[in-house]
């Protein structure tokens, strides 16, 4: 592999890399406020100027005071190249630690702190702002313009997601390069010259498209904040948890950034993957966090001629006492698509080893519009994990309820909140003898249950989400449970014990193993 | 006075000389039509090289060269763009070409678009020259009518197109990077390089950018040929003939066609006619335009190295040396467009910059940092200074923030302001230091406040 140098130190690069990429692949970041990895380089900041050693450098003719003869001379300096927008070449020497290049960049970062508001106490951005970061680094400088700062329009609705400040606003474009390139939707450009321009909405158009919280997390400075994130929080409060977004069967990398005192959720933002999302996700995703803890199921609840709430652990009770009372075959269990892998294993083989049943279905949402972006048009995380553990073909919802109808089952488990249909087309399953519902938040199968098991919801547990393509990608446990509350395939176990049974696998890496392997199923998949 | 031969500007005085009748009795299209049925497409690029005929839009570039960055073996359409967004803060001679003898400028527009192997032209005037776009119109349409220009002028078959692109009136579309995103229909922002133009410019195909003279020199030199037409000038690699323009203090302001290299005295005092009042010498020339650094009238040349290029001039007045283009870098200021600003004894060098810096602050595009938020700072010290509200350092904060422009911006703006800024306060120190402790009492800013202050009793 090619190298060049920066400060000496040896980079390697790819043939069409500039220096700012491949140094950020080694880890090591050239200060810049324009440039993002996945968009185009715009070389506005001016922030990742470096030298770079020539023979023949190109001099500019500049002024030097001489404290002697008490009057400017002549005096020149070595032009310096943006970091972004110059290829890496073999042998290159490239330099950040020089008294030219710190001068540059102290003195961009105080000319972006000019007409600046200096409001950090009341900014969102604070704490994750690249300003307040470079402040400290480059300089540290107190304003010297003695002048009144350039006014200009804040908290503008760009729409329903977006507020824009425009005097925060530092003009590196990446938001309009963002839109332009990414979404595809011309939207945002700038208005006006000089230190008055701004961001602007193209005319008759407001920011409705699906991937507009992107904007407040590529934002390098407080310019361009979420209306759901707004006076929250402040970012230093907040841990993130490694996660995968379960909105649909794309399954994009997140984060998951909640308060460690009190396990609240305030956001969820992209994390970086290559493979699948690359520094994306749609808004759907973004805000997906609030059913995190909204609608949530907490308790246990028992329906007979009267719905009572009751303690998880009763609720587990009257459902094994509930299941018991009935034949195994004639049980059905209803696999998630919404539920992790694990989750899905284990009722399987409750389903085999405690029930001796053949009926096995499966519950997914409709799925909805998708797009070439990143939205799939199934917006099930794990329908492709829920196949591949059951090991078997799994029936829709819909002929649950014909066999309800027909009187073929008597009985029936469901995981996760709701299938493919509404409260009102479950009324078949109100034939039953027992419905027990195992699930995080209310739907539509916690509403016609006979019982509900509260579980933990995916930010709450270890798990595996199998993707569209048909990758195996695990998360892990962001927060705790709500009391007494565990991950289903724990409470499909305890179900097992308290009618009699006990499954054979105690932990999750036992589940895991006995989980059919992600090359195996690709092999199945190669066949077709 | 001296007089030169005309070339450039021979047709100016004819009656209705912006008509096809008029200037085809004077030999419009002659050149043209000789060049598309009897010469070659490299026959004229190599009489353009020879001719050692540089820019004359303010950067002196050599002409003929650019045309040879044309990737070879280019598969996409060519396009030439001619510039005649002219902005420049004084300067005016695009524009007496385009109102008075527009013809010359397409002749040289079929001429360069043949020899450049493109059919499509494009003529960026700045908006506020209504007459010239009106006349460039009307007489492209005429040179169509004539069959000059179209599918197959002079009968040749190569398909020419002139269009004239009026502009939005921002002084950046001038740069040529962000004339072409003008063009284009994008907004008015210089682009980053490489791609350079001639690679990859309007609707990414190869496209020459050249100045409105430059391309109206075309003709000319294709008539008399590069050899002779380089011979015209007194200097060498510096080729032909330009139009100058002088205005401010002196007798005769307008423009003057010379010989490339006369030199500052002879612009101001023959063809200028000299100072316009007896009893206010002459204090300083900004040469070429206002982003080039300022001459001062009592500087001397000092350039005892053999090697100097200015050693031929070593003791006489900067004023004594050609204007040419490396000539001119020398003496560490810009020959740009040639149209000097002359300034008598009686002009403040702060209020100067602080009118130039205006310009600029209200120009810049503000795509890049330094140039956007440097331009306004240094118009708000400047215009403290002129106020009497300034400190002395903030003379040398003027000068690190535009050290700091100065090559760290996107296109040549950054340095076409600082550049101009440094100039002034090297060679007027005293005159920034006095106003950072009294003000400038003529600047329209320095007397309101003084008014100000003496309303509030201060």
């Amino acid at each position: 592999m090619p190298t060049f140098k920066l400060d000496g130190k040896e980079i390697p690069f790819e043939t069409g890399d500039t220096i700012i990429r491949a140094a950020s692949r080694q880890g090591i970041e050239i200060p810049h406020y324009c440039w993002h990895e996945g968009l185009s380089v715009a070389g506005n900041c001016r922030m990742c100027l470096v030298e770079v050693k020539s023979d023949r450098p190109m001099m500019l003719p500049i002024l030097k005071f001489d404290e002697n003869k008490k009057q400017f001379l002549p005096d020149s300096k070595i032009k310096l190249v943006p970091a972004c927008h110059t290829p890496a070449a073999e042998g290159m020497e490239v330099f950040l630690d020089k008294e030219n290049v710190r001068k540059t960049q102290e003195m961009v970062q105080e000319m972006l702190l000019l007409n600046h508001p200096v409001d950090c106490p009341i900014c969102d951005q604070a704490g994750e702002c690249k300003l307040q970061d470079y402040w400290e680094l480059h300089g540290s400088k107190y304003k010297r313009k003695r002048t009144e700062p350039v006014h200009k329009p804040k908290a503008v609705r760009f729409g329903t997601t977006i507020v824009y400040d425009a005097e925060r606003c530092i003009l590196c474009t990446r938001c309009v390069r963002f839109c332009e390139e990414v979404v595809g939707d011309h939207v945002l450009d700038k208005r006006e010259r000089g230190n008055k321009s701004e961001i602007v909405l193209s005319p008759g158009r407001y920011l409705d498209n699906k991937y507009t919280l992107n904007l407040a997390q590529i934002c390098p400075v407080g310019a361009l904040t979420s209306v759901d994130f707004r006076f929250k929080s402040r970012a230093w409060l907040l841990r993130s948890a490694v996660s995968i977004c379960a909105g649909c069967a794309t399954g994009c990398s997140s984060y998951i950034d909640y308060d460690p005192r009190t396990y609240e959720v305030y956001r969820i933002r992209a994390r970086k993957n290559m493979g699948v999302n690359k520094f994306w996700m749609c808004d759907d995703g973004f805000m997906s966090y609030k059913l995190i803890q909204k609608y949530r199921v907490k308790n246990g609840v028992i329906r007979a001629a009267e719905q009572k709430a009751v303690s998880p652990g009763d609720a587990l009770q009257a459902a094994a006492k509930a299941l018991s009372e009935i034949e195994g075959k004639r049980i059905a269990v209803v696999l998630s698509a919404q539920h992790a892998s694990e989750d899905n294993a284990v009722l399987a083989q409750f389903a085999r080893e405690v029930l001796g049943t053949e009926k096995y279905y499966l519950a997914a949402y409709g799925g909805w519009k998708g797009d070439k972006i990143l939205r799939h048009s199934d917006n099930n995380p794990n329908r492709a994990g829920a196949i591949r553990v059951a090991g078997r073909g799994l029936a829709p919802t819909n002929e649950l309820l014909k066999a309800a109808e027909d009187g073929t089952i008597s009985a029936v488990v469901t995981l996760g909140p709701a299938g493919e249909e509404k409260l009102d087309q479950l009324d078949p399953l109100q034939k039953l003898s027992a419905v027990v519902s195992l699930s995080s938040n209310i739907g539509a199968f916690t509403e016609v249950a006979s019982v509900v098991i509260p579980v933990a919801h995916y930010a709450e547990m270890d798990g595996t989400f199998v993707n569209a393509m048909k990758m195996e990608q695990r998360f892990s446990r962001a927060l705790p449970p709500p009391d007494r509350v565990k991950p289903a395939w724990q409470t499909i176990i305890d179900l097992a014990r308290a009618m009699g049974k006990e499954l054979e696998c105690g932990s999750l890496e036992d589940i895991r193993k006995r989980m059919p392997s992600a090359q195996a199923v690709e092999a199945e998949g190669s066949n077709n | 006075m001296a007089d030169f031969p005309k070339l450039l500007t021979s047709r100016y005085e004819l009656n209705e000389s912006w008509l096809l009748s008029t200037v085809e009795k004077h030999g419009a299209y002659e050149v043209a039509r000789k060049a598309l049925t009897t010469m070659k497409p490299e026959e004229i690029a190599a009489e353009v090289k020879e001719a050692n005929i540089r820019g004359r839009g303010g950067a002196g570039f050599p002409a003929g060269v650019k045309w040879g960055f044309i990737p070879k073996g280019n598969t996409k359409p060519v396009y030439l763009a001619v510039n005649g967004d002219e902005g420049e803060p004084g300067t005016f001679k695009d524009r007496t070409i385009m109102e008075r003898d527009p013809h010359r400028l397409i002749e040289g527009c079929v001429i360069t678009l043949f020899a450049i192997g493109g059919h499509i032209a494009y003529i960026y005037v700045r908006c506020e020259l209504v007459k010239a776009i009106r006349r460039l119109e009307d007489a492209i349409e005429e040179a169509r009518q004539k069959g000059f220009i179209g599918d197959r002028p002079f009968g040749k078959d190569h398909k020419i197109e002139i269009y004239v692109q009026p502009g939005a009136g921002a002084y950046i579309c001038g740069e040529e990077s962000s004339l072409l995103n003008s063009l284009e229909g994008n907004r008015g922002e210089p682009r980053l390089r490489p791609p350079f133009p001639a690679v990859e410019g309007a609707f990414r195909c190869p496209t020459i950018v050249n100045n409105v003279e430059t391309i109206s020199s075309i003709s000319e030199i294709v008539r008399m040929g590069g050899k002779a037409w380089s011979d015209l000038s007194r200097l060498p690699r510096d080729g032909g003939v330009r139009i100058y323009g002088v205005s401010g203090h002196v007798k005769n302001p307008g423009i003057y066609e010379a010989p490339v290299g006369i030199s500052m005295r002879e612009l101001v005092y023959d063809l200028g006619g000299g100072m316009l009042y007896e009893n206010r010498p002459l204090k300083a020339v900004i040469p070429g335009g206002s982003s080039t650094p300022v001459l001062r009238a009592d500087d001397v040349v000092n350039a005892p190295g053999e090697n100097d290029p200015l050693h031929a001039w070593q003791g006489k007045s900067h004023l004594d040396v050609p204007m040419g283009a490396d000539t001119y870098r020398a003496l560490g200021t810009m020959l740009g467009t040639c149209c000097a600003t002359v300034m008598d004894n009686s002009v403040n060098m702060v209020e100067v910059a602080r009118n130039l810096i205006h310009f600029y602050a209200h120009e810049s595009c503000g795509q890049c940092t330094p140039c956007r938020e440097g331009s306004a700072w240094m118009r708000d010290i400047l215009d403290n200074l002129c106020r009497g509200k300034g400190r002395k350092e903030d003379v040398r904060l003027l000068v690190e923030i535009a050290n700091n422009i100065m090559g760290n911006t996107i296109c040549a703006f950054g340095d076409g302001m600082s550049m101009p800024m440094l100039g002034l306060v090297q060679k007027f120190y005293d005159e920034f230091l006095e106003a950072a402790k009294n003000g400038v009492p003529g600047s329209p800013l320095g007397d309101s406040a003084k008014e100000l202050m003496l309303g509030s009793g201060a």
